[in-house]
C-alpha cells in the first residue's frame, strides 16, 4: 500500500472538494475516524449518508448523489455500480440485558429487535440463520423491526426489547448491554460488506476510495472488530 | 319578607357603588339613570358579582358567602337571557322546583309552551323569563327594566302581566326602572340611585290596580 | 382491497378513534378553564398545551419514547409495554391532537355567553347541570369541529409515531406509516392504493361532520 500512499502524496489539491459517501449505519464510528484523517492530509470535505444498506442502494438506484457506496450486503442490487470489493467482514452477535438468554434458542417468546428483516441486510442474515436454526417460527411474532442496525442496538439498551441481534462491531459501542452469544462464523451467513465507486462518481472521490483500502485504514477498521478480507 | 343590603361596596368603572338598604317593602323601585350602578346592584344581591365588602341578608338568612345557586334569588335580567336552544317549556321548568302551573296561567303561555323561543316576541319573551324566575320558587323577585326592548305599543299590556304577578305571588321583588310610569303603576316604595348612592328613598301610595 | 390492507385501514381508524375519544374529557375540562377562569401560571398550561402543536413531531415523539420507554419515569412503574405497541399509537395519536381539541372547544366556550350560565345558577343549578344543559349544547357545533380536527390529525401522524410505536405490521402500522415504507421500498403501486384510501377516509371523515354541523343549524 505504500504505492498507494505516495500516489495520494502526489495528487494533493489546494482546493477543498467533496466527496459524498453512502454508508452502512454499522461503519459509522471507523468511517468517521477514517475520514477524520483523510480531511487532515488533503482538506477534501467528507460528507456520510449513513443509514440501512438496502435503503442507501435504492437510493443510489434512484440516482442520489453519491461517489461512494459501502454497503453491508456484497450482493447489493443495483446497477449503478463500477469498481466493486469485498472488503470487510463482520459477525452476528446477540445482545441482551437479559441474564437468562444465553443462545439463540433462549429467544423464543422474547421480544428481539432486528433491523427490518425482509430489507435490510443485518436483518436478513438474523432471519436467514434463526431460519436455519429452525427457530424463525417461533421467534417472528414478537420481532419489532427497526429501519436499520443502529435502531435495533437503541431499543435493547433503551431496555424496550429483551434482546437485539446486531454485528459484533455494534456490540461494541453499547452501554449496559452484553453479547450473550456470537454466531460462528462457520454457522452464520456469510457477511461481506462491498465497497464499490459509484457510477459517474466525481473523479476525486477515487482518492479516498483508494485510501479506505490503505493499511491505515485497515488498521482502524480491525481496531474496530471488523475483518478485513483483502 | 325583606332584602337588606349592609355596607356594600362595589368598584365600579366610573365611581363605587356604596349602599346600605333595608327593604320590606312588597316590591322597591330602583330608580335612576343609566349607568347609576342599578345593574351592578341586582347582580351583588343575586351573587353574580362579588362586592369588595359588605353583607347581603335575605329574609333573614345571611347570604354573603353564598353562590347563586342556593341564594333563591329569581333574576330577569334585562336581556332576559332565555336559553336559545331550548323550548319555552324547557326554558321555564329549568328550575323546577315547583309545580305552580298557576304562573302559567297568569302569564298565559299556555300556548307557547311547545315553541322555541327564537320564535317569540319581545313581550313574549319577557313573559317567558319571569314564569322561569317564578318556578325556582325565589324568596326575592330581581327584575331589570323588564319593560326594556318591547314595543312601545305592548309595553301596557306587559305591565298588566306584572300586575298581574304582583297580586297572585307574594314574593318581595326588587324593581330596576328608570320609567316613572311603571314605578307608579306597581311599586310601594321608591329608592333612588345616583352613581352608586342612594339619593332618596320614599314610599308610595300606587295607584289602584289597572289604573 | 387485500386482507393486509385493510389491517391496516383497521388499526388506522380505530387508534385514531381510540386516541379521539380519550382526549374528549380531559380536552374539553381544559378548554373550559382556559376559556372561563384566570389564575396565576394560566400561560404556562397554555403554552405547555400548544407545545405538540409548535415541536416537530419527531420531537415530540423523542420525548415520549425518554418518558414511556421501560426504563423511562413513566414507562418503569407501568404493568404493561407501551413503546412499541398500539398502546403507543395511541398515547402519541392523543399527545399530537389534544392542542387541536382544546383550541377549538376554547373558542366554542368562549361563544357560549357567561350570561346563560350565570342566570342557570340563579335558578339553582350546580356547576356540573351548567355545564351538561348550557354550555355544552350551544358550544356543541365548535366542539365537533374540533374533534373532526383531531380526528384527522390522528390520522395522519406519522413522526412521533414512528419513533415511539415502530413500524411493525399488524401491530403498530398505520395508514402513514405504510405508505412511507412502500414509496421507500420502492412499491409505488400499493403506496397509490393506500393514499387513495387516505383521501377517501378524509373525504367521508369531512362529509359526515360537515353534514352533521348543518343539521345542529
Amino acid at each position: 500500500m505504500r504505492a498507494a500512499l505516495l500516489l495520494l502524496a502526489g495528487t494533493l489539491t489546494l482546493n477543498a472538494a467533496e466527496v459524498r459517501v453512502f454508508a452502512a449505519a454499522s461503519l459509522t464510528e471507523s468511517l468517521e475516524e477514517i475520514a477524520a484523517a483523510y480531511e487532515r492530509e488533503t482538506k477534501d470535505d467528507v460528507v456520510f449518508n449513513f443509514g440501512a444498506s438496502s435503503m442507501l442502494a435504492r437510493q443510489v438506484d434512484a440516482g442520489a448523489p453519491a461517489d461512494l457506496l459501502l454497503s453491508a450486503d456484497e450482493l447489493a442490487r443495483t446497477t449503478r455500480l463500477s469498481e466493486r470489493v469485498a472488503f470487510l467482514g463482520n459477525q452476528l452477535v446477540i445482545v441482551t440485558r437479559d441474564a437468562r438468554i444465553r443462545h439463540p434458542r433462549d429467544l423464543a417468546g422474547k421480544k428481539l429487535a432486528l433491523a427490518e428483516p425482509s430489507t435490510v441486510p443485518a436483518g436478513i442474515y438474523a432471519r436467514t440463520y434463526l431460519q436455519k436454526l429452525g427457530l424463525w417460527e417461533r421467534v417472528k411474532a414478537h420481532v419489532i423491526p427497526t429501519d436499520n442496525v443502529r435502531g435495533a442496538l437503541a431499543a435493547v439498551v433503551a431496555g424496550n426489547v429483551d434482546a437485539a441481534i446486531v454485528y459484533r462491531t455494534d456490540a461494541r459501542i453499547a452501554k449496559g448491554v452484553r453479547v450473550a452469544y456470537a454466531v460462528p462464523q462457520s454457522e452464520g451467513p456469510r457477511i461481506a460488506y462491498l465497497f464499490a465507486m459509484v457510477q459517474d462518481a466525481q473523479p476525486h472521490a477515487r482518492r479516498f476510495f483508494a485510501y479506505l483500502q490503505t493499511r491505515r485504514a485497515k488498521d482502524v477498521f480491525k481496531k474496530h472488530g471488523f475483518d478485513v478480507l483483502r | 319578607m325583606s332584602v337588606v343590603v349592609r355596607d356594600v361596596v362595589l368598584p365600579l368603572a366610573d365611581f363605587t357603588l356604596e349602599v346600605s338598604l333595608d327593604l320590606h317593602a312588597h316590591t322597591t323601585a330602583l330608580y335612576g339613570p343609566s349607568g347609576a350602578g342599578k345593574t351592578s346592584l341586582l347582580e351583588v344581591i343575586a351573587g353574580l358579582r362579588k362586592p369588595a365588602t359588605g353583607r347581603i341578608q335575605l329574609n333573614g338568612r345571611d347570604v354573603t358567602r353564598l353562590p347563586p345557586r342556593l341564594r333563591r334569588v329569581g333574576y330577569v335580567p334585562q336581556d332576559d337571557a332565555l336559553f336559545p336552544h331550548m323550548t319555552v317549556r324547557q326554558n321555564i321548568f329549568y328550575a323546577s322546583r315547583v309545580d305552580r302551573h298557576a304562573v302559567i296561567d297568569v302569564l298565559e303561555l299556555g300556548p307557547a309552551l311547545d315553541r322555541g323561543v327564537r320564535q317569540l316576541s319581545g313581550g313574549e319573551r319577557k313573559r317567558v323569563a319571569l314564569a322561569r324566575a317564578l318556578l325556582s320558587d325565589p324568596e326575592v323577585l330581581l327584575l331589570d327594566e323588564p319593560l326594556s326592548g318591547v314595543d312601545v305599543a305592548l309595553r301596557d299590556r306587559v305591565l298588566q302581566y306584572l300586575v298581574r304577578v304582583r297580586d297572585e305571588f307574594p314574593i318581595p321583588a326588587v324593581y330596576v326602572t328608570h320609567q316613572m310610569e311603571e314605578v307608579e303603576a306597581i311599586c310601594d316604595e321608591l329608592v333612588v340611585l345616583d352613581r352608586g348612592r342612594v339619593t332618596e328613598r320614599t314610599a308610595l301610595r300606587r295607584s289602584s290596580p289597572g289604573g | 382491497m387485500s386482507s393486509a390492507e385493510w389491517q391496516i385501514l383497521g388499526l388506522t381508524l380505530r387508534t385514531a378513534a381510540l386516541a379521539t375519544l380519550l382526549i374528549v374529557p380531559p380536552g374539553l375540562a381544559t378548554a373550559w378553564l382556559l376559556a372561563r377562569y384566570r389564575w396565576r401560571g394560566k400561560s404556562l398550561v397554555e403554552t405547555l398545551v400548544a407545545l405538540p402543536l409548535v415541536m416537530p413531531p419527531v420531537a415530540t415523539g423523542l420525548l415520549l419514547l425518554q418518558l414511556l420507554g421501560k426504563r423511562g419515569p413513566i414507562g418503569r412503574v407501568l404493568p404493561f409495554d407501551v413503546v412499541f405497541t398500539w398502546r403507543a399509537v395511541v398515547i402519541a395519536m392523543m399527545v399530537m391532537s389534544f392542542p387541536l381539541l382544546v383550541r377549538a372547544a376554547r373558542v366554542a366556550f368562549e361563544e357560549v355567553n357567561p350570561r346563560l350560565e350565570q342566570i342557570a345558577r340563579t335558578l339553582g343549578a350546580r356547576d356540573a347541570r351548567v355545564f351538561a344543559t348550557i354550555t355544552l349544547p350551544l358550544a356543541a357545533r365548535g366542539i365537533a369541529s374540533g374533534m373532526l380536527l383531531a380526528f384527522a390529525r390522528a390520522i395522519g401522524e406519522f413522526g412521533a409515531t414512528i419513533l415511539v410505536a415502530g413500524n411493525i405490521p399488524g401491530r403498530t402500522t398505520t395508514l402513514s406509516l405504510a405508505i412511507y415504507n412502500l414509496v421507500q421500498l420502492g412499491r409505488d403501486a400499493e403506496a397509490f392504493r393506500l393514499l387513495g384510501v387516505s383521501v377517501a377516509v378524509a373525504f367521508t371523515a369531512v362529509w359526515i361532520t360537515e353534514a352533521f354541523l348543518r343539521r345542529r343549524v
